[in-house]
């Protein structure tokens, strides 16, 4: 492993650290522009962390290892993931073939388990809510990611997302292809389930239905500011791996200089402000749906990537 | 039967405007809102215009030009005018007494396209085994026909009816349109007549049962009246 090797491996985990909150930020303040208010800050998000991580930590009573271990191992898997995914190369750089797509899914959802874990630990009765509530979701958004990757692994032969990302760039007839519009669409989806986005979930705190934030209500401090980290960070992991594997390839570092790389973490802040701002549309435009009509924009996501599936049998 | 060969650019488009009448197909499979089913069904009509005017580009049939034009006059703009006509006379705006919720409706729909995969690639390899974009209008073909007459069975609204019944006919005219592009423009034309006559029938037909019946749906018709 070279120097050059290893320090753009880390250069895509801190550039997944340092920008995650920025697209967080970037969401929330033109949400409410779109809406005719003023907005937050872009750099707000930045601001809310620096102050959790000033705050003394409280601990509820009854609360077990878990409480102290679960913000750590979320985290931690959101720091793992970026070593799997092409973020600023184009190619899989040395660590990068320590696991395939269905790995990465499996270290998001163990970020995701430690959390419901730590919900359901202290006993409180939000933790509980929002728990079997966040449990119940991926209940119904797991098939359908499992059959998305599918659809992945069909369309390029491989689970690799590097071998799709290249696909994708030089075969314009497969970028194009149905197989492939189905499948951005499914993912798109997905992804406004996955980060708490609506039509499913409302990220405000004081909310009834609420389902990540209901989750990690027991904490306070540092602790808490890791996991709103950790969130922002799958926020951005999820967009990175649906704009540089699935809808836009192009603009990543090809050989690995210092230059590339740099442009390339200058290009995702294009990507990323596109699909936010499409984000930003379906907030504004999508009112919230009952609990128990979840399972509708999930059923057709399900069915755009079963489409996606056959599409990919007729190409 | 001879069946046309494709330039990879001309079949790509084809499929992209064939899955994307599929995918209209299945927004009104998966929504409640008459006036939705409405839009979709436009749009629908205007992807398929424009898969004729392609065609009728790639394969040089210039006939297909005034297809086209018809297609997106009276499927895409007269029919839907009339339907939602009736829609603003009869006052109702979206299925009530579903018995089976749309998300379940959709999965339906993703299952009647496998069955029609299967049932086209079986007709394909009697056809001789034709290019991918055949075996994909035959697969749209099939599986809006089975959509259609799902929307007939599992809705009830006399709107909902007719429109599953106009998907039913979109469905042929797209596959028509790939497998057979020369098709004669005088039987376009009796078609697009007939479809015009049978909305004005079914107008009549929704009007008729509000002022006996006192609904539009079809599940008070319980009893024959002489």
């Amino acid at each position: 492993m070279s120097i050059r090797d290893l320090a753009l491996q880390t250069g895509q985990v801190v550039s997944v650290l340092a920008l995650s909150p920025l697209l967080q930020g970037f969401i929330l303040r033109y949400e409410e522009r779109v809406q005719r208010a003023r907005g937050p800050s872009l750099l707000q998000p930045y601001r809310d962390l620096w102050k959790l991580f000033h705050k003394e930590l409280v601990v509820p009573e009854g609360a077990s290892m878990i409480h102290f271990c679960a913000p750590v191992v979320a985290f931690t898997a959101m720091l793992i993931v970026p070593l799997l995914i092409p973020v600023l190369t184009n190619y899989p750089l040395p660590l990068s073939d320590m696991g395939d797509i269905l790995g990465g899914g499996l270290i998001l959802t163990l970020g995701s388990f430690f959390i419901t874990l730590a919900g359901l630990d202290s006993g409180s009765a939000y933790g509980g809510i929002g728990s079997s509530r966040s449990v119940m979701i991926t209940i119904l958004a797991e098939p359908t990611l499992i059959l998305v990757l599918v659809g992945i692994a069909l369309l390029a032969k491989a689970m690799l997302p590097f071998v799709v990302n290249h696909l994708l760039v030089h075969e314009p007839a497969v970028y194009w292809s149905p197989a492939h519009v189905f499948l951005v669409c499914a993912f798109f989806i997905l992804l406004l389930v996955e980060t708490d986005r609506l039509p499913i979930h409302s990220s405000t705190h004081i909310e009834v239905y609420m389902i990540e934030e209901a989750r990690i209500l027991d904490y306070s401090g540092p602790l808490l500011g890791l996991l709103k980290w950790a969130g922002m960070m799958k926020q951005l992991i999820l967009y990175t791996i649906f704009c540089n594997v699935l809808v836009l390839p192009w603009a990543l570092s090809i050989h690995g200089t210092a230059l590339g790389a740099l442009g390339a973490a200058t290009a995702l802040l294009g990507k990323f402000a596109l699909v936010a701002c499409l984000v930003i549309v379906v907030e504004t435009a999508q009112s919230r749906l009952r609990f128990y009509r979840y399972q509708e924009p999930l059923a057709a996501s399900f069915l755009l990537a079963a489409l996606a599936v056959i599409a990919n049998q007729i190409r | 039967m001879t069946l046309p060969q494709f330039t990879p650019l001309a079949a790509s488009l084809f499929s992209l405007l064939a899955i994307g009448s599929l995918l209209l197909a299945f927004v009104m499979l998966g929504s409640r809102w008459l006036r939705d089913y409405m839009y979709a069904f436009g749009l629908q009509s205007w992807l398929i215009a424009l898969l004729s005017a392609a065609m009728g580009h790639y394969a040089q049939v210039p006939e297909l030009y005034v297809i086209a034009l018809l297609t997106a006059l009276f499927r895409g703009l007269l029919l839907p005018y009339l339907i939602l006509r009736i829609l603003r006379r009869l006052g109702v705006d979206r299925e009530l007494r579903l018995k089976i919720q749309p998300a379940t409706t959709l999965v339906m729909g993703a299952a009647a396209v496998v069955l029609a995969l299967a049932v086209s690639y079986r007709i394909a390899g009697a056809m001789g085994n034709p290019s991918s974009v055949v075996v994909l209008a035959l697969t749209v073909m099939l599986s809006m026909k089975l959509i259609g007459f799902l929307m007939l069975a599992v809705r009830h609204e006399a709107i909902s009816q007719i429109l599953g019944l106009l998907i039913l006919e979109n469905g042929i005219f797209l596959g028509s349109q790939v497998l057979v592009p020369g098709m004669p423009l005088l039987i376009e034309l009796v078609i697009l007549f007939d479809l015009l006559v049978a909305v004005a029938c079914f107008g009549v037909l929704a009007r008729y049962l509000v002022e006996h019946a006192g609904t539009t749906s079809s599940l008070e018709l319980r009893r024959l009246v002489g």
